[in-house]
């Protein structure tokens, strides 16, 4: 399955992204500048926030209430399609998923 | 110039303050490394445990908070289930405890909030370095690196500066618990049982209760309600709020963790500028501010361990961690893996990626206060680097006797003003 991420630069970056992998870890694996998930992936530090393009709004879904709350503490400004991506699994609902990172 | 050389054996007893006064025993780390990542530890003043050394083994672990729990205390000192109900905060729980109470705080210390610092940041160090840089040489630690975060604490938690000797004194006997330089109740050296019910084992747990009791009255009375101990008190999303005995534990973490974690990083930053004569020119030239902050703090290691416990058997690296085992992941021994960072002993301030573990990287209880230590210490060093012309040692540096927090407690210096 595939990811791709763009860049405030508007440069791309695309991975194959295995089903269950969360799209913070691909994100760190495929060297994506911005998406740094210090934490691990256990909604402590919010840098991994990402803008979901708004083709994909939907089936990314809304965040639960610890990613929100976290929401409230990433770098760049939050938007309505703002999700930490560590809490983003992929799966076929997701396959293709297009990912803007913020500008910091 | 050699930066600084491990001096111990390769055999050095970890559970001993003693060997950490001539700094973290990196031969031993070394050893541990290469040859035995899963280390068994017998202790006689309590249980023994596992140590973790490997770069990667810290990171593979840290995350795994259903395998490896926060919950029954972070040192390698035992607990009884009634001590760690006392001195608890919310370092000492696991998700999802641990994610309600630190969404309350999290925004407060937010890249965003922290930012916002950074002129005030700029301003304590002018004030500091041109008292400091008076004289052409000094103690670095107790001259600069102590003052910043002392004086930027009372910005965060709103005390009156004149209060701030004496905080950062009380913080200083919680958290360099072991060190007869800090406190006169030295942890493994007489009996605290007295005080075992306050937090770090300290009576200066107790002072601190009452100031902060006292602290939060008079902002109540005034109709203050900004800041980080406004928000921990606020109920979570189900309602619950945090006892009064947790606040008090996290007042005390605020003003000891807080605090000589980024006092000892500045302080080991200005070490490696004195030992590396390059570096000054470095920040000279402006390039490494990126990345600068991430390598002093890794070099600096203030943290040098944190302790979970098991809560099943498991298997790793061929041996059997059983449930209710303690396991130590040394960050300072991580810091130094050389399969993770090329030329581990030197510092390297444009180091990319660094992928460090002074802030307990890679699991929840990531450093709540990370981005504002790393914006302390750029602002720090930006503005020490603007009037130097020359820095050097001016005679040995002593490491703190701590097996819990490395730092340089004394740094003599000489300078010449630019």
């Amino acid at each position: 399955m595939k990811a791709t991420w763009i860049l405030p630069d508007g440069q791309e970056i695309s991975a194959e992204v295995p089903a269950g992998h969360h799209l913070m870890e691909a994100g760190v694996n495929a060297g994506v500048p911005g998406i740094i998930g210090e934490c691990g992936g256990t909604l402590s530090c919010a840098t991994c926030h990402v803008y979901v393009d708004a083709a994909w709004a939907e089936a990314a879904g809304a965040p639960e209430d610890f990613e929100d709350a976290m929401l409230d503490a990433t770098e760049a400004p939050r938007l309505d399609r703002s999700r930490l991506s560590c809490q983003l699994v992929m799966g076929p609902a997701l396959d293709g998923i297009v990912l803007r990172v913020p500008e910091v | 110039m050699t930066i600084w050389t491990p001096t111990d054996d390769g055999q050095a007893d970890l559970t001993s303050h003693d060997t950490f006064v001539h700094g973290a025993p990196h031969n031993t780390f070394q050893r541990m490394r290469r040859e035995d990542p899963l280390s068994w530890t017998d202790w006689d003043a309590g249980e023994g445990f596992w140590s973790v050394t490997r770069h990667e083994d810290i990171l593979a672990l840290n995350r795994q908070t259903d395998l490896l729990s926060s919950a029954r205390g972070i040192r390698m000192e035992d607990q009884t289930y009634e001590e760690y109900l006392a001195r608890r905060t919310f370092q000492e729980t696991d998700p999802p405890e641990h994610t309600q109470t630190r969404m309350k705080v999290a925004k407060a210390f937010s890249p965003k909030v922290i930012a916002g610092f950074e002129q005030q940041i700029r301003d304590l160090c002018d004030e500091i370095l041109e008292e400091a840089l008076a004289e052409d040489s000094f103690d670095a630690t107790k001259r600069i690196a102590r003052e910043l975060p002392m004086r930027m604490l009372g910005r965060i938690i709103g005390t009156p500066d004149e209060d701030l000797p004496w905080l950062v004194s009380k913080g200083d006997a919680l958290i360099a618990n072991t060190d007869p330089d800090f406190t006169d109740h030295v942890l493994d050296k007489m009996t605290t049982d007295e005080y075992r019910m306050m937090p770090f084992n300290s009576p200066a747990g107790a002072e601190l209760y009452d100031y902060a009791k006292k602290l939060m009255a008079d902002k109540a009375a005034r109709g203050d309600t900004e800041g980080v101990l406004h928000l921990i008190l606020q109920p979570g999303p189900d309602g619950s709020t945090i006892s009064e005995t947790e606040f008090r534990n996290f007042f005390c973490l605020l003003v000891a963790a807080g605090n000589d974690t980024t006092r000892y990083s500045i302080a080991a930053g200005i070490q490696a500028m004195a030992h590396q004569p390059e570096l000054l020119g470095q920040m000279q030239a402006g390039e490494i501010w990126d990345t600068a902050p991430d390598e002093i703090i890794r070099w600096a290691t203030p943290a040098l361990y944190f302790r979970r416990t098991a809560i099943r058997d498991f298997e790793m690296h061929g041996k059997t961690v059983r449930a209710g085992d303690k396991v130590l992941y040394w960050f300072s021994s991580g810091n130094r893996d050389e399969t993770a960072f090329d030329q581990p002993f030197r510092v390297d301030l444009g180091r990319k990626p660094n992928k460090h573990l002074s802030f307990g990287q890679g699991g929840p209880h990531l450093c709540l206060g990370m981005h504002l230590a790393r914006l302390e210490v750029r602002v720090l060093f930006q503005e020490l680097a603007k009037r130097l012309a020359a820095i050097e040692p001016a005679g040995p540096h002593k490491f703190l006797r701590s097996n819990f927090v490395g730092g340089i407690k004394e740094l003599p210096v000489r300078i010449r003003r630019a």
